[in-house]
């Protein structure tokens, strides 16, 4: 609670203490308008009066201060040891234990829900989360749905379309097969073999927030301020003892209860995509909460349907991609040089720097970087823990073979390492080790691509994916190669700019594929997001791209080429390739929950 | 009630090197049993205390378990056992506490000057000695009636009293209000000339017992969740009629809504009655025994044909049909109704439009009947009867001489300091402003710089005082902007005091936590206010508000409302708040506490001298401003979202709640419209009356009927937009009809 300096007596402020009237003379902090003659005002005159006011001053300001409701009042529940409420829930939890291929599961009446939103600040008070932290969201269904309709006195079938608005309670629906779990890469999630209930670690977390991308209902959140997500974990140590969770104890309307339901029988609904209009997928994580209504003919859209909302734009992560991918492509067209090349030793270098810078950056978009070590954990289901390990070994392997093409020319490293030199230098020298490390870093450009499928995104799918970041990767090692070229050589082969020239097509008629998708299609958010909220930055980046990838390549070709032309390519395309990668993840639209009112 | 299969939660596991169960971030959450019958709860929030507080926000009245830790409130939860919410609680009782932490909140007295934009925190002397000098001067030169107040129904029962008091009796000023004038106004008239007091009858299990609830301009789902809670224990399956405009989420989980046309609701209720005759639905041997004036008014409706009713209201002939079935099927009809009836032009009739259905069938006094008002404000009704504004003290009359007479002789003081004419109402206050006859203004605990009608002129009228004090939590309301000098309130929960609930329950707020700075209860500032002027020594008995509330149980002896069977605070608080009337040695339960739900009539004897009800009725007026050529849309305001809470001083204060409901004024409008403009959703629309227009996002939803517009009150600016027009007997102002027009913005 933020409190403003005590004033309590003696620490207050000393003030005169002239005669009124002269106090108002005095004190012309505030000339009030039309004043009036200050001899005609009466009260105050006696000192006693005002002695009087002062005391009762501080009486009242140390009263302010003093808490006796304790005291002054009976303390009815001291020993009360059993839950209170537990009146109100009993048959809102489940009466047995979930049997094997079962689990517990929220279900939801919405026939019951009124739409007072008591659950999002039950759950917040009664969990103590912190202050713009919630588990618990509302949003609302709108559209039409069929009512019996009065005149049915007379013809009991007749039915009548009428407006419906539904407001729809949402945690996290403690999925058969989670997206949050499977994306984990230091394996902070659990899903209890028992209950089938998905809890986080906390202190596990790395603050990596992929789980937020994976989940389809955006129910980890993540706390800037802890540096790790949190989420509903359905109150598992209430119910352990036989408490209700803290929605389910504080609907008004009991809308809200536990059941134990069948995993196959979830997968099935899934299946036939019984869960709820205007929502995610059901089929991506099996969510295991049931909606449950009578109401018939529903014909109902989330409230918040055409609202466009910008994401988040991840700064490291943009430079981990982009670098790591030109990092790739830097050594695949050094591997491609001639092994006698003086481009090569230069361009492995780059490329070398270029993949740290990329690798040191995505430190920074961790909450938790101390405990990123663990990140391998999760190998065996997260394409996040996939992308680390490729990249490091990518970056291990790169790291070898770069220093083996330099340890020679490296003052103190070619002293240490004069016994090994025959070794490197026929590991400098062999095709093969220039294959491996172009096809790990491939590979880890791969798994990057997957990282983001895996989220089943539309605007991230596998062939946006895989043409962006494989595009990176070919534009910029072969605009790197190019540059370095001709900053060593004074020239260049022709055929890079061609490679350049065809990629840049490629990728400008790509993205303007894009940019031009139908307003009904599942990107018509990405575009709008494109064009009007991020238009400058979407501006910008075309325009690199075209300078980049067709003019400066083109220019080459009609007898232009300079070093000045490649630089201009490499830092147009480098700035390009920023910029798209910014986009692609500010334009993303998420999949998910319906949401607010407008 | 273990599980069986209890399974360890996963916390217990151990920490290996590859996997970190627990630790200080697993541990900010970890619950252990809170005790106090609060079951787990996060370990760093477990109390060494609770205690019970009654919820400051709206006039459900629900119980707040208070989370103690040393005396001070550290959370809260819903009171399981407090027989007004059953352990339930909307999201703004769960959010009470927080908005008493927010960062402007006012912590010293500031003088202003509004013109150059300064001002100074001053000592708590030289705020009383600039308060009394600049009213007691003002007065000097314009006459004593020249200073008013303008408070709330959010205040305790004892400050109300004690501001009243002092302003009439030991101040001198007569025209004071509250913004009770513009939320239970209409039901106080209402019930004063049907019943013979200000009489709400119900109880809330009569939400329970009804096998039919009739809600007329009111949306429980959304205004007062936890009463609607009460309809859902509801086990008769009862039939639930909506009457609104709208489709609101109430209406939707209604058996029947009829959709009339805004302000078709007097012809709409006296039709009714009509058909009821008609069908011969009267309950003559109560009608004979308990009321005067039916025959007349059978006579009065007669032209209020079913032909009248549809043409006006837009219901089709089958609907009104459905609707008089149920009315004569049911059993014990409770009929329900809230701000839809009482902020319109005629209000003070339409609710006894509705006062009337409830006599001539006999459904009041018995379990599940009762024409019921359902209150706004936490203590609108506390405000009612105590605030000595429209009525002198415990509902009597300022006029009537053997009342004056008879409270001086309570209070212990001279007659003469009791005014002997009626104070102004709020509108008339304004009003005086502009022409200059109000030259100071107490604005307590109330933004009427953004609820009041027509807002730009009051804003503009503001700035016409030679003294403009503003008391309350904030310092950054809207309504502060023009005030000289501003007065840093305690809120609820940092004072006692009691409040009255809808259903007529008086409940304890408690002092569980510290006010910032030299912030200080309303009670103390009042009694700071009597002492500075000089009239401290008529409420030296008024010491504390506890002992202030024994001074109100002697006013209330032998009123309707007598509460002389309430010993003190500690017996509220034990009895889970006490309902009015509660005599001394009425019959109580073996604990010494009344029966938990009493309703009133159940004798069919009501307050007026012959012991009868009233049927009161008057012909339709003409719409204050129909809709026209230029301005073709109705307008209607009202409640946006169950977190929201008026002018959100304070809802807006709660980031939980911020969520809760959308961030921008918004304007529901029908999809046919919306086409007709080339409006899509979300995007900006303007609308314009003739006193203003105002810029919102447009939700465009089949839940308004086509050419009405619904704008949620709790955004600034929506009152740019209203009509300054009164219901003739109550003063209320008109919400809900003004002629607007829409376009792209």
């Amino acid at each position: 609670m933020s409190v403003a300096p005590s004033f309590e007596s003696g620490s207050r402020p000393a003030e005169p203490a002239p005669p009124l009237a002269k106090a108002l003379v005095a004190e012309p902090v505030v000339p009030l308008p039309r004043s009036q003659p200050l001899q005609d005002v009466q009260g105050f005159e006696a000192d006693a009066g005002r002695s009087n006011v002062s005391s009762l001053i501080d009486i009242y300001l140390q009263e302010q201060r003093q808490l006796t409701a304790v005291e002054r009042f009976s303390q009815r529940h001291t020993s009360q040891a059993e839950h209170l409420q537990a009146r109100y829930y009993k048959e809102l939890l489940p009466a047995t234990a979930p049997k094997p291929g079962q689990q517990y599961a929220f279900e939801v009446d919405l026939d019951r829900c009124s739409g007072c939103k008591g659950c999002v600040s039950a759950c917040h008070s009664l969990n103590g989360l912190d202050d713009n932290e919630t588990w618990r969201e509302v949003g609302f269904l709108v559209g039409k749905e069929k009512r019996p309709t009065p005149k049915g006195r007379r013809i009991p079938l007749q039915v009548e379309t009428v407006p419906a608005i539904q407001t729809i309670t949402t945690a996290c629906h403690h999925c058969v097969d989670p997206g949050c779990l499977s994306g984990c890469p230091v394996l902070a999630y659990e899903k209890d073999p028992v209950t089938g209930i998905v809890s986080h670690l906390d202190d596990q977390c790395i603050g990596c927030t992929y789980c937020v991308m994976k989940c389809p209902y955006e129910v980890p959140k993540y706390s800037p301020k802890r540096g790790i997500v949190r989420k509903c974990d359905m109150c598992q140590g209430r119910l352990a003892v036989g408490e209700a969770p803290a929605c389910v104890q504080a609907c008004p309307s009991v809308a809200i209860a536990i059941r134990v339901v069948d995993v196959e029988e979830t997968r099935h609904r899934a299946v036939q995509n019984e869960f709820l209009p205007a929502s995610p997928d059901p089929r991506i994580t099996l969510p295991t909460t049931r909606y449950l209504t009578k109401r018939e003919g529903l014909e109902v859209d989330a409230a918040d349907r055409h609202r466009v909302v910008p994401q988040p734009g991840h700064g490291p992560l943009v430079a981990l991609l982009v670098f790591t991918q030109l990092a790739a492509g830097g050594f695949i067209a050094a591997g491609l040089l001639d092994s006698t090349s003086p481009v090569r030793p230069i361009l492995a270098a780059a490329a070398w720097i270029a993949l740290q810078i990329g690798l040191a950056s995505s430190v920074l978009h961790l909450g938790q970087p101390l405990k990123a070590w663990r990140g391998f954990l999760g190998w065996r289901r997260s394409w996040l823990s996939r992308e680390l390990i490729a990249l490091s070994g990518f970056a291990g392997i790169a790291s070898g073979l770069t220093l083996a093409v330099w340890h020679e020319r490296l003052p103190l490293v070619s002293g240490l390492l004069a016994p090994i030199s025959p070794l490197l230098q026929a590991v400098a020298n062999s095709p093969l080790s220039w294959w491996l490390t172009g096809v790990a870093g491939l590979v880890g450009v791969f798994s990057s691509v997957m990282v983001y499928v895996d989220t089943h995104r539309a605007f991230w799918s596998l062939r946006e994916t895989s043409l962006r970041f494989f595009g990176s990767s070919l534009a910029l090692g072969t605009t790197l190669a190019w540059t370095i070229s001709h900053l060593t050589q004074g020239s260049a082969s022709n055929t890079l700019a061609k490679v350049l020239l065809i990629l840049g097509t490629i990728r400008l008629l790509n993205a303007a594929t894009l940019l031009r998708a139908r307003p009904d299609s599942s990107l018509a958010k990405t575009v709008t997001l494109h064009l009007h909220h991020f238009g400058r930055t979407t501006l910008a980046w075309l325009v690199c791209w075209m300078v980049g990838g067709l003019l400066a390549p083109l220019a080459a070709l009609g007898g232009h080429a300079s070093a000045a032309t490649c630089l201009l390519a490499f830092v147009a395309l480098l700035m390009g390739d920023l910029l798209e990668r910014r986009l692609f993840f500010t334009t993303v639209s998420s999949i998910k929950m319906p949401g607010g009112t407008i | 009630m273990p599980l069986p299969g209890d399974h360890p939660p996963s916390e217990s596991k151990e920490n290996s090197l590859l996997r970190r169960w627990t630790g200080p971030l697993t541990t900010d959450l970890v619950q252990n049993p809170g005790k106090f019958g609060l079951g787990r709860i996060p370990e760093r929030l477990v109390p060494n205390a609770t205690t019970t507080v009654v919820c400051g926000f709206c006039s459900t009245g629900c119980g707040l378990n208070v989370h103690l830790r040393d005396g001070e409130a550290i959370n809260l939860s819903a009171d399981t056992t407090y027989p007004v919410n059953l352990g339930m609680a909307c999201p703004k009782g769960w959010e009470a506490l927080t908005p008493l932490s927010a960062p402007d909140r006012a912590t010293a007295p500031l003088l202003r000057d509004p013109v150059a934009g300064t001002e100074t925190p001053i000592s708590w002397r030289l705020a009383m000695e600039t308060f009394v000098s600049r009213m007691k001067a003002i007065q000097q030169r314009h006459g004593p009636t020249s200073i008013a107040f303008l408070s709330t129904g959010q205040m305790c029962v004892e400050e109300m009293a004690l501001l009243g008091g002092l302003f009439k009796f030991g101040m001198g000023g007569l025209h004071c209000d509250s913004n009770t004038r513009q939320c239970m106004a209409t039901s106080h008239v209402a019930y004063k000339e049907s019943f013979g007091f200000d009489a709400p009858p119900f109880t809330y299990a009569d939400f329970e017992t009804s096998d039919t609830l009739v809600f007329i301009g009111a949306n429980p789902c959304i205004a007062h969740p936890i009463m609607w809670q009460r309809v859902l224990r509801n086990p008769n399956q009862p039939q639930i009629i909506v009457i609104d405009p709208r489709r609101t989420e109430t209406a939707m989980n209604a058996s029947l809504h009829l959709p009339i046309a805004p302000k078709s609701d007097l012809v709409f209720l006296y039709g009714t009655a009509q058909a009821l005759i008609e069908r011969g639905h009267v309950a003559h041997e109560f009608v004979r025994a308990h009321t005067t004036g039916f025959d007349a008014f059978a006579q009065f409706i007669k032209p209020f044909t079913r032909e009248r009713v549809l043409s006006e209201s837009g219901l089709d002939g089958d609907t009104f049909d459905h609707w008089i079935d149920l009315l004569v099927r049911g059993q014990r009809v409770s009929l329900w109704w809230t701000m839809g009836v009482n902020q319109g032009h005629e209000s003070t009739r339409t609710a006894q439009a509705i006062i009337n259905l409830a006599l001539m069938t006999g459904n009041i006094g018995r379990p599940g009947t009762g024409a019921n008002s359902i209150t706004g404000q936490c203590n609108a009704m506390g405000s009612r009867l105590f605030a000595n504004v429209t009525s002198l003290f415990a509902g009597r009359d300022f006029k009537r001489e053997t009342d004056r007479a008879e409270v001086a002789g309570i209070l212990d003081i001279p007659t003469s300091t009791i005014p002997s004419r009626d104070s102004w109402a709020y509108d008339q206050i304004v009003d005086g402003i502009d022409k200059g006859e109000i030259r100071g203004l107490w604005l307590i605990a109330t933004n009427s710089a953004h609820s009041w009608v027509h807002q730009e002129r009051l804003q503009g009228l503001f700035k016409k005082l030679d003294f403009l004090v503003v008391q309350d939590l904030y310092h950054s309301i809207d309504s502060a902007r023009d005030a000289h000098l501003i007065l840093p309130a305690a809120g609820w929960a940092e004072k006692d005091g009691t409040l009255v609930n809808s259903e007529r329950r008086f409940g304890l707020v408690k002092k569980v936590r510290r006010a910032p700075g030299q912030a200080l209860s309303d009670f103390a500032i009042f009694k700071l206010v009597a002492e500075a002027w000089g009239c401290g020594s008529l409420f030296e008995r008024w010491s504390s508000p506890e002992a202030t509330f024994q001074i109100l149980k002697s006013l209330s002896q032998g009123r309707p409302c007598d509460i002389t069977g309430i010993r003190d605070y500690r017996h509220l608080d034990d009895s889970g708040g006490i309902q009015w009337p509660f005599p001394e040695g009425a019959p109580t339960q073996a604990d010494g506490s009344p029966e938990t739900e009493r309703r009133l009539f159940g004798d069919g004897r009501f307050y007026t001298p012959d012991g009868r009800a009233r049927f009161v009725y008057e012909n339709p007026r003409p719409l204050p401003e129909p809709t026209c050529a230029e301005y073709p849309f109705v307008l209607m305001t009202g409640r946006g979202s169950s977190a929201q809470w008026h002018t959100n001083t304070r809802t807006g204060k709660s980031d939980v709640l911020r969520k809760l409901y959308p961030e921008h004024a918004y304007v529901e409008i029908h999809p046919d419209d919306a086409k007709a403009l080339g409006v899509g959703p979300g995007e900006k629309v303007e609308i314009s009356s003739r006193r203003g227009s105002l810029v919102v996002n447009a939700l465009i939803t089949p839940t308004v009927q086509p050419r009405q517009l619904f704008l949620p009150m709790h955004y600034d600016g929506v009152n740019k937009l209203t009509h300054s027009s009164f219901d003739a007997y109550s003063r209320q102002p008109n919400y809900k009809h003004c002629a607007v027009k829409i376009r792209r913005a």
